[in-house]
Order: C-alpha cells, then structure tokens, then sequence
C-alpha cells in the first residue's frame, strides 16, 4: 500500500496535431492536471517521453515543464522505458513520495509521432529491441514478435483471428464514446478481417496507429479520495528467442503478481481495466497474464464479450492504445487519466460502481511492465 | 550453430550470458550445436523498417533446435508452416536465413 493519492489529472486530445509541438502538447496536459489538482506548490517533474531525442531532436522535457510553467528550480528528469515510459514516470514520482523527499510530484507522459514517415517511426521504436543481436539482424520488428505469438497461440487454442478482431472491434466502439480518442469512426468486423496484413496474422487494425498527444497527473501524499494503493514494475526478456514460454509475458505477470501482493487484492476484485494493446494480441494474452482469465483461454473471454464495458471484466473502456492511440509516452499515464475518471464517475463507458481499477503498461517486446492499482476512497 | 548451457539447470539460449538468468546461479557454457530444427511459429513482415524495407514482404520464423533446449529467430528463404522442418542456408549480415529441408 502506498500514501500516494491522485489529485488531478489533464490529458489532451489524441491524434495528429501538425500545428502543435511537442511541448506544447505537454504543457496543455499538464496546465490541465495543474488546474485539476487546485494549482498546488510542485516539489518533482517526472516526464514519460521515448523518440523525442530521436525524431524530434528535443530532450530536457523535465526542466522544459519546470520553467515554462514557472515550478522553480525543482528537480526533474525525462524517463525513457519504450512503450512504459508514463508507467515508469508515474512509478519513480510514486517512490519519490514514498522516500519521503517530495509531497507532491507532476508526471506527465508525451509523443509527437506524426510528423515523421512510417519508415522512420518504424525504425525508431524498433531502438525498443535489443539491437545488437542475430534476432534484430534476421528483421524482426515489432509488430512482426506479436505476429509470431498470434500464430502460436492459433496453434495452441481454437482462436482465430476473428478473435483478434472482436478485441479491435470492441476497443473501437469504446473509443466512439471518448472525445479525446484518436480513433472515432465506427467500424465493422468485415472491415478489420479485409484491412491490409501488416505482419501475418496481424492487420491494419490489429495494431495501434502512431500518434501525437501527452496527458498529466498531480500526485500527493495529502489525502484525497483516488488512493494508488499499488505500484509495481518488472522486467523481462529482451528477446523472443530467449522467452521460456511464447506464449507468456513475463513482465506482464510479475508486475501484476507484485501489484496485487502490494494492494491486498486479487484479480477478482478489480473492477475496471486499462491494459497495454499495442496489438490485439497483446490484449489477448494480457488479461491472461493478469489473473482475469485462465491462460490460453482469454479468446474465449473475448468471445463471450465479457471484456467490453458492459462484461464482468471490462477492459480498455477509454478505447486502448488501438483506438484511444499510442502517442508512447503518454500512453502509461493515458491509463491512469481514464480510470480516475472511471472511479470519479464520469468516465466515458462508464462502468457503474467502480471501486477498484488496474492499468498495465507494458514496454519493448516484453522488456518491461508497470501495474498500478487504484482505489475510489 | 553456437549455443549456450547452462551447467546447473536446463536453461539455454543462442546468446551468452553473464550469468543462467533461469536459475541465476549457473554458467553459461559454449557448445556447437546443429542448426538443424523446426518451426515454432513465424510472421509474414509486410511493412519493415527502414533497413529491411528492400527485403519486405519477408518471413521471420522462431526455430526450436533439435539439440538444444533453445530457440533461434531466423529468416526464412521460402514460406513455412508451424512443424516444418528446416536448417542454416547461410549466415547474412548477423541473420540466420533458413532454408525448409
């Protein structure tokens, strides 16, 4: 348990957004998180941020948030874990409220990827791989290992890749009800099966888009009613070759085996759901991993619609990385501003009741995963 | 092929390491394997990053060797299905391309 608690969040629009810099992306959440929390003196800045040195030759995001929203000369930093760059922020302003040295910490979570050719974005996230190895060299992207798992797991179970598409399908219809979801044209089951093959079996909609936006939480240690009682981070292989089981995400699982340990609680109790879909695969073999289902069973979950915002374990209700978007570092911190709405009560799909919630944020091809649990005081 | 064995559990990779991350107390010992194995699982990349983007659309396949307790990501020469079996064609810019027997 942690004496870490939510005080305001910001988040903006996720899209492409040529007219808008990266900073001023960051800046827009965080003015919103700052307005949010009543404007309280800030002790730490921590920003998620993953190809800003590598596609927008910008780093310093942390001193950058510090000056220009006049914080002083408090201590900041950029973090960088791939996809769980937010998570990972969001983790060390937790333990720097935890070590006792801030009261109150902004983190914040930004990309801007839209500027840049898909060739480029491609070869930028593929830094998030171990890039010095036979595997790398034989061309493996990143689409292309939860491709491999996809098929395994057909080989494995009875799912198809329709299942892959009832995932898509259903984080799309989530995203329609999110006005600041990049994704908010309705789609169709026949769309997603004919979309173009990016990776077999994985097509256009299997996998998250590229996209530019940020978001931005105040945390304090002063009471309020959003409690984060858990925060957990592990690590995984780095390469496919060396997973022990394919079809296992062992940073996933770990994560969540210590964010429950932390919080007292089990996946029984958890009532809304944020987790890391950068493909519908990802999806799939997560909610295994986090206890919600039997593994080589969550397809059968899908299928029974008991992952939509109106089933027992609903997961992704703000859209997911696949339809909210992926802007990387924002993403992890994206998370978090979805389900504080969900225990605030105003959240887009609206889960009635929420008491508890659990975002996953999951970096690299399993490299590393953060589990936050959070509760409705 | 060059595999690496752990010599205090069942643990081995295709690439060394400091010390057995399985059982974390073992060391890693160097042992020339066949390249000979079967397929695991494997994608059809169609869009590559910039570096592969001449070879696109091109087959990456996970190979379990069949005389280690390890596997090895290659690429393919020619399409493949799960089982299949296949073996070391040539060794390419540090890429294993593998070749169906």
């Amino acid at each position: 348990m942690t004496n870490v608690y939510i005080k305001g969040i910001g988040m903006t629009k996720f899209g492409k957004f040529v007219d808008k810099s990266m900073k001023e992306l960051l800046l827009e959440a965080s003015i919103q998180a700052l307005e949010d929390a009543g404007n309280p003196k800030v002790d730490a800045v921590f920003v998620g941020n993953f190809m800003g040195g590598s596609i927008s030759n910008q780093e310093i995001l942390g001193a950058i948030v510090a000056n220009e929203l006049g914080l002083g000369y408090i201590p900041t930093a950029k973090v960088e874990g791939a996809c769980a760059s937010g998570g990972i922020a969001l983790r060390q302003g937790i333990m720097g409220i935890l070590s006792g040295e801030y009261d109150t910490v902004l983190v914040a979570g930004v990309e801007k990827m839209k500027h840049a050719s898909t060739a480029d974005v491609t070869q930028a996230i593929n830094a998030a791989m171990d890039t010095v190895s036979n595997e790398k060299q034989a061309g493996l992207t990143f689409p292309g290992f939860f491709g491999v798992l996809a098929n395994r797991y057909f080989h494995e179970t009875d799912a198809t890749k329709e299942h892959l598409a009832m995932v898509a399908l259903k984080n799309r219809e989530n995203a329609l009800n999110n006005p600041l979801a990049q994704f908010q044209k309705p789609t169709t089951m026949e769309e997603i099966m004919g979309a173009r093959i990016i990776t077999s079996p994985l097509g256009l909609f299997d996998c998250s888009p590229t996209s530019d936006g940020a978001a931005a939480l105040i945390i304090t240690r002063e009471k309020g009613d959003i409690h984060i009682r858990s925060s957990a981070q592990s690590s995984g292989p780095t390469q496919m070759q060396d997973a022990d089981d394919l079809l296992s995400l062992p940073a996933v699982r770990e994560s969540g085996r210590l964010a429950y340990e932390k919080a007292g609680v089990g996946p029984d109790d958890i009532d809304v759901i944020e987790i890391h879909d950068c493909f519908s695969m990802t999806e799939m073999l997560a909610i295994e991993e986090l206890g919600f289902f039997n593994k080589r069973e969550g397809w059968l979950a899908v299928e029974q619609g008991r992952t939509k915002a109106t089933g027992d374990k609903p997961v992704n209700t703000s859209g997911g990385l696949l339809s909210r978007g992926h802007p990387i570092g924002a993403t992890g911190i994206a998370q978090i501003y979805q389900l504080v709405q969900q225990l605030r009560g105003t959240a887009p799909n609206q889960v009635e009741g929420a008491r508890l919630a659990l975002a996953q944020n999951l970096g690299g091809t399993g490299s590393y995963s953060t589990v936050h649990i959070l509760e409705r005081l | 092929m060059k595999v690496y064995q752990c010599d205090s559990c069942e643990y081995a990779s295709v690439s060394n390491k400091y010390r057995c991350p399985s059982c974390g107390t073992g060391q890693l010992h160097e042992q020339e394997v066949s390249s000979k194995g079967s397929v695991y699982s494997y994608t059809d990349i169609h869009i590559a990053p910039a570096e592969f983007a001449h070879l696109a659309p091109y087959i990456v396949a996970l190979i379990q060797l069949d005389d280690a307790r390890a596997k090895v990501t290659v690429r393919m020469n020619a399409e493949v299905s799960i089982g299949d079996i296949v073996e070391l064609d040539h060794v390419e810019n540090g890429a294993y391309v593998y070749r169906k027997c």
